[in-house]
C-alpha cells in the first residue's frame, strides 16, 4: 500500500491520473457539457469561434466542439480496451514463457522478437484495409495483436527472475499447482509492471487509432479524435483558416497519450526504486566543536565523533553513531561486527563514496595532512586512489564488463599523472605479479576471469600507487576458503612490505583476530570495543564481544554447544537511550545500561569498551551481581547440553 | 558467431513471417480476395489488371492454397510483386525502387540523428539527474513523444509553408531543381525535407531520451561506476568509458526493438508533406485500393527495418566483449 501513497505522492501521477479522469467524466456527462449532437449537420459550413458554437463548425456543419467531447468516448474506448487485450496477451505469453521454460520458452521468445521487429503500424495498415468498414472493433484487434510484443518482453524477463526467487522456488517444492503458484505467488508481484505496461499498450493503442483514422482505413463515420483530424485534412480544414478543427483534436491525443505517459512513468519509477528521485534535501553537515578534529596527532587516519545517516521519507536511520577511530601508519586495523551494524557505511563515509540518500551529519576524517570531508571535488580526486585506495565488497561486479582489464589498471595511474606507456606497463606487469596473476590476462576481459582473480586484479589495482591506506571492505567473502587464505597471506605480505595501512572490514571475527594488529568492534552504529587483537581474544570486555567470540568454536579443547545470540539488534532510525545491546545482554544492569548515555570506559591499557561494566561510578555490587545471573544462565545451559549428550 | 548466425537465423524468419502475413490477410476476407476487390471496385477495373491481380495473389495459380502459397513465395523470390492497379500497368517493384531513395534518405538519416541527439539529451538528463532542467526534460519527452506525428507535421505545414510561406508546401524536389547533385539541386532537396526532418526529430527524439536516461540511471548504480569514482578518474573519463560505453549497450537493443515502431509512424509524416517516399504511396495505395502495392511497401518497409536491426546486432558485436564470448 506504500506503493499507492507514493504513486500518489508525485505532481506526475496526479497529472496523469487527473487529466484522464477529467476527459473520461467529460466524455461520459457529453451531453450535459454540450447542447450539441456530434452527428447532426444542421449547422452552416465552417462557422468561426462564436458564443453559440466555441469551436466554430465543420466543413459539413457538424459543432466542433460538440465532437471533441463525443469524441474522447471512442479514443478512451479504444485505448482502454486495446491496452487490456494487449496487456492480457503480454502477460500470458510473458508468464507462460518463463513458467513453462524450455521448448515452449524458446518458442514464444522468437515470436515475441518477430512481432518486435515488424513494424507495427504499416501492419495495422494493410490489415486494416483488408477488414475495413466493420467499426471500431476490427481497428481495437488488430491494434493488441500487433502491440502486445514489447510488453510480452518486458513481463518475461521479470518473470525469469521472480521464477528464481526463493518464495516462487518454495512453493514449487512445498507442491503448489502451477495455476496457483503463477496467481497467487509470482502475478501480485509484477502488478506495477502490468500496469505500467498497460498504460504503454494503451498510449500506443490511442496514437495507431488516430493514425489509422487520419488515412482514412478504419471507420470514418466515427466520430473519434482521429477521424475528426481525417475529415479536417480531407475538407481543407487549414486551407480555409480553421486551424483549430486540427489543433484540438491532436493535442487532444497528445495530452491523453502524455497522461498514459505519465502514468506509465510513474508506475515504473515506483517498481524500479533506482530510477525514482531521492526526495530529501541533504541537511547541512555540523561542523566539528573547535579542538574535537584533534585526534592522535601521530595518527595517519583520524576519525572523530563521525555520524552518518540516510535519510529516508521517514525518521533518518542513523547507521553510524559518534565514532572515534585512529589508524596509525603500517597498521592492520580489523572492523567487525554483525551484518547491518554500520560497519560498510562507515568505511563508504570516510572515503566519501557514500551515495545520497546516504549523508555524513557530522564529525570529521582526517587522512595524513588532509580533512577528507571537506575537499572539494577535484582536490579529492586527486587525493584519491593515490593516498587511499579502496577494496569493495562486491568486487565480482567493480570492474568495467566492456573495458578490458589493462585500461582499467592504466586510468587509475592515467588520473595521477603516469602517462608514459612503458611506465604503465612494466608497474601493470609488476602489480600482477604481485598478486599472482599472469599478464597476460591483462588484455582480457573481466567475464573472463574467475571470481579469485577479478579480487586480485582489484587489489592490483588497490596498490597501483603505493597508498598510505587501503579500506577493504568484505574483501574475500565471496571466495572460497583456499583461494580466501592465498589472497590474505598475499595482502599481509606487500602491507609488511610496503609499510601500508589497511581497515579490514569483515563479519568474520576468527580472521579478524588471526591478521590484524587492532580490532574494533561495532555494534548498532557504535564502536563498543577497540583492542590489540590478542587482548580482544584472550579478554574480551564487552558482553557482545564475548558472546560473538562464544559462536565460533575453538580449535582445540572439548566440544561444546555454541550458543548464538538470542534477539536481534535495534532499528537504527530510534533514539537509542543507553546502551544498544541492553536488550540481548547477559551482563545487563537495568536501571543504569537502559538510562545512562553511554560512554566509551578504558578497560585495559590500549583496550576500551562501551560498556557500564567498566564505569568507575557504578556500584561494583551491581555490577557483580549481572555477572553472577550471567554465569548463572551459562551453567544451565551447559548442564541442559550435558543432559541431552546423554541421551544421545 | 553463433550469436550473429542466430540472429540472422531471425532475420530470415522475421522475413519469412512478414512475406507470410502478406499472403494470408488477403484470404482472411471472405470469399476469394480478387472478387471482393472487384466488388469494391465496381468494375472500373480493366480485364488485364483483374489478370494481373489474380497473378500477384497465386489465384491464376487453380490448384490448392499450399501451391499458391509456393507460387506466391517463388514469385517473391524473384522480385516479381505483381503490378501497381492505380499506377497500372507500372509494376510494382519499380514504384518502389522510385520511392525508396526518398525514405530512406529522409526517416533513415533522421532515425539516426533522433538517437544520437536524444541519447546525449538522455544522457544529460540522467547523470545529472535531480537538476531542474534534467528533470524537467523527462516530462517534454513525454509529451512530445505522445504527439502524433501526422498531426504535429500538420502545424508545422500550416505555420511555416501556409502562413510564413519560408518551406514549399509539398513534394521532394521543385520541379525544375537544376542537374542532379549540383548546388541549386542540393539546396531545393534540402528545404524540401526540411520540415518533415523537424517533425520526426520532434516526435521521435523524446523516446531516446528516456530511454538513455534510464539507463544511465541504471549504471550510475553499478559497483563499477563507484569504484571508478573511487579511483579518482576524471569526470569526463567516467561519463566517456564507463558511463556510456555501459548504458549505450541497451539503448542500442532497444534502438533495434523500436525502429519498427518509429519508422512505422514517421512514414505517415510524409502523407503530411506529399513527400514521395514509401508512407505516400502506402498512403496512396490504401485510398486507391492497391493491394499488391500496398503488401508490396510493407514487405520493403519491414525488411529495411529488420536489415536495421541486423546491422544494430552487428555494432553490438563489435561493442560488447561478452556477446563476442556468447555470454549474453
Amino acid at each position: 500500500m506504500s506503493g499507492l501513497r507514493q504513486f500518489f505522492g508525485q505532481p506526475r501521477s496526479l497529472v496523469g491520473a487527473g487529466f484522464l479522469l477529467i476527459l473520461l467524466v467529460a466524455s461520459l456527462c457529453a451531453p450535459l457539457i454540450t447542447p450539441y449532437d456530434p452527428n447532426s449537420l444542421e449547422f452552416g459550413p465552417f462557422m468561426p469561434l462564436s458564443a453559440q458554437h466555441w469551436l466554430g463548425t465543420t466543413a459539413l456543419g457538424q459543432d466542433i466542439f460538440a465532437q471533441f467531447i463525443y469524441g474522447a468516448r471512442l479514443t478512451l474506448l479504444v485505448g482502454a480496451v486495446a491496452g487490456l487485450i494487449a496487456t492480457l496477451l503480454s502477460v500470458t505469453f510473458g508468464l507462460a514463457a518463463a513458467y513453462l521454460g524450455g521448448r515452449v520458452d524458446e518458442a514464444i521468445n522468437t515470436l515475441i522478437n518477430v512481432f518486435l521487429v515488424l513494424p507495427g503500424l504499416p501492419l495495422v495498415i494493410v490489415a486494416s484495409a483488408f477488414l475495413r468498414g466493420g467499426g471500431v472493433w476490427p481497428v481495437i484487434l488488430v491494434i493488441s495483436f500487433t502491440g502486445w510484443a514489447f510488453g510480452a518482453r518486458v513481463l518475461r524477463a521479470q518473470a525469469l527472475a521472480l521464477r528464481e526467487r526463493d518464495f516462487v522456488q518454495a512453493a514449487v517444492v512445498a507442491g503448489e499447482g502451477p495455476g496457483r503458484i503463477i496467481f497467487r505467488e509470482m502475478l501480485p508481484n509484477m502488478a506495477g509492471l502490468i500496469a505500467a505496461n498497460f498504460f504503454g499498450a494503451a498510449l500506443y493503442a490511442v496514437l495507431s487509432e488516430a493514425a489509422l483514422s487520419f488515412i482514412g482505413v478504419g471507420d470514418v463515420s466515427l466520430v473519434t479524435w482521429g477521424t475528426m483530424l481525417y475529415w479536417a485534412q480531407a475538407k481543407g480544414a487549414l486551407l480555409q483558416g480553421a486551424w483549430w478543427w486540427v489543433a484540438l483534436p491532436g493535442l487532444g491525443i497528445a495530452l491523453l497519450g502524455t497522461s498514459f505517459a505519465l502514468l506509465n512513468f510513474a508506475i515504473d519509477e515506483i517498481s524500479n526504486p533506482k530510477l525514482g528521485r531521492s526526495n530529501v534535501k541533504l541537511p547541512a553537515r555540523k561542523k566539528p566543536a573547535p579542538g574535537a578534529g584533534v585526534g592522535n596527532p601521530d595518527a595517519l587516519l583520524s576519525i572523530r565523533d563521525l555520524n552518518v545517516g540516510y535519510l529516508t521519507p521517514g525518521p533518518t536511520v542513523r547507521a553510524v553513531r559518534d565514532v572515534s577511530l585512529d589508524v596509525q601508519p603500517g597498521e592492520l586495523l580489523g572492523l567487525a561486527g554483525e551484518s547491518g551494524c554500520g560497519k560498510s557505511t562507515l568505511a563508504f563515509a570516510v572515503t566519501r563514496l557514500l551515495d545520497p540518500p546516504g549523508a555524513v551529519l557530522g564529525g570529521s576524517v582526517r587522512l595524513a595532512e588532509h580533512d577528507l570531508l571537506n575537499l572539494s571535488p577535484e582536490e579529492l580526486r586527486r587525493v584519491r586512489w593515490k593516498e587511499f585506495s579502496m577494496v569493495f565488497q562486491a568486487s565480482m561486479n567493480v570492474l568495467n564488463p566492456v573495458l578490458k582489464i589493462r585500461e582499467q589498471v592504466y586510468d587509475a595511474m592515467q588520473a595521477h599523472g603516469v602517462t608514459d606507456k612503458q611506465k604503465l606497463d612494466a608497474r601493470a606487469r609488476e602489480l600482477f605479479d604481485l598478486v599472482g596473476i599472469q599478464a597476460s590476462y591483462l588484455d582480457a576481459y573481466p567475464h573472463q576471469l574467475s571470481g579469485g582473480m577479478k579480487q586480485r586484479v582489484v587489489i592490483a589495482i588497490a596498490l597501483a600507487l603505493e597508498p598510505k591506506l587501503i579500506v577493504m571492505d568484505e574483501p574475500t567473502t565471496a571466495l572460497d576458503v583456499v583461494v580466501q587464505r592465498q589472497i590474505l597471506q598475499e595482502i599481509n605480505d606487500v602491507r609488511r612490505r610496503l609499510g601500508i595501512s589497511i581497515i579490514f572490514i569483515t563479519h568474520d571475527l576468527s580472521l579478524l583476530v588471526e591478521m590484524s594488529d587492532r580490532v574494533a568492534i561495532m555494534y548498532a552504529g557504535e564502536v563498543v570495543e577497540l583492542a590489540p587483537a590478542h587482548q580482544l581474544y584472550a579478554h574480551p570486555a564487552h558482553p557482545y564481544t564475548q558472546q560473538l567470540m562464544n559462536s565460533f568454536p575453538p580449535m582445540t579443547g572439548p566440544r561444546t554447544r555454541r550458543s548464538g545470540i538470542p534477539g536481534k539488534p535495534p532499528s537504527l532510525s530510534a533514539e537509542i537511550v543507553g546502551c544498544p545491546f541492553f536488550e540481548r545482554c547477559n551482563k545487563r544492569m537495568p536501571g543504569v545500561c537502559d538510562v545512562k548515555p553511554l560512554q566509551t570506559f578504558p578497560v585495559a591499557e590500549e583496550q576500551t569498551a562501551a560498556c557500564f561494566l567498566y564505569d568507575p561510578t557504578v556500584s561494583p555490587a551491581l555490577k557483580e551481581n549481572a555477572i553472577r545471573d550471567s554465569q548463572h544462565v551459562q551453567m544451565e545451559v551447559s548442564r541442559e547440553s550435558a543432559h541431552s549428550a546423554n541421551l544421545n | 558467431m553463433s550469436y550473429l548466425l542466430r540472429k540472422l537465423g531471425i532475420f530470415v524468419f522475421t522475413l519469412w513471417v512478414a512475406a507470410t502475413l502478406n499472403f494470408v490477410l488477403p484470404r482472411l476476407v471472405p470469399g476469394d480476395p480478387v472478387s471482393v476487390m472487384l466488388a469494391k471496385y465496381q468494375g472500373r477495373l480493366d480485364p488485364a489488371a483483374v489478370d494481373a491481380l489474380k497473378i500477384a495473389y497465386g489465384l491464376n495459380d487453380l490448384g490448392s492454397p499450399v501451391s499458391q502459397y509456393f507460387s506466391y513465395l517463388g514469385n517473391l523470390l524473384r522480385g516479381d510483386f505483381g503490378r501497381s492497379i492505380s499506377l497500372f500497368p507500372t509494376p510494382v517493384i519499380d514504384v518502389v525502387r522510385m520511392a525508396l531513395p526518398y525514405t530512406l534518405g529522409l526517416i533513415g538519416v533522421t532515425t539516426i540523428i533522433s538517437f544520437v541527439l536524444g541519447s546525449a539529451l538522455g544522457l544529460y538528463s540522467g547523470w545529472r539527474r535531480g537538476g531542474v532542467v534534467a528533470d524537467g526534460l523527462t516530462p517534454v519527452a513525454l509529451f512530445l513523444n505522445a504527439m502524433p506525428y501526422f498531426w504535429f507535421g500538420l502545424i508545422l505545414l500550416y505555420v511555416f509553408a501556409f502562413q510564413l510561406k519560408w518551406f514549399p508546401l509539398s513534394g521532394a524536389l521543385d520541379p525544375f531543381p537544376g542537374d542532379t547533385y549540383s548546388a541549386g539541386w542540393w539546396s531545393s532537396l534540402l528545404r524540401h525535407a526540411a520540415l518533415p526532418v523537424f517533425t520526426i526529430l520532434v516526435t521521435s527524439v523524446g523516446g531516446w531520451l528516456i530511454t538513455m536516461r534510464n539507463n544511465v540511471i541504471n549504471v550510475a548504480g553499478e559497483d563499477y561506476l563507484a569504484f571508478a569514482r573511487a579511483k579518482g578518474l576524471t569526470e569526463r573519463r567516467i561519463i566517456s568509458r564507463y558511463v556510456l560505453r555501459n548504458a549505450l549497450l541497451p539503448s542500442f537493443t532497444a534502438f533495434g526493438m523500436a525502429l519498427g515502431f518509429v519508422v512505422g509512424g514517421s512514414i505517415l509524416t510524409e502523407i503530411v508533406f506529399s513527400y514521395p517516399g514509401l508512407g505516400f504511396y502506402l498512403y496512396q495505395s490504401v485510398t486507391n485500393l492497391d493491394y499488391p502495392l500496398m503488401q508490396a511497401i510493407f514487405f520493403f518497409i519491414a525488411l529495411a527495418v529488420l536489415l536495421a536491426n541486423l546491422l544494430v546486432d552487428f555494432v553490438n558485436v563489435l561493442l560488447d566483449p561478452r556477446i563476442r564470448e556468447g555470454q549474453a
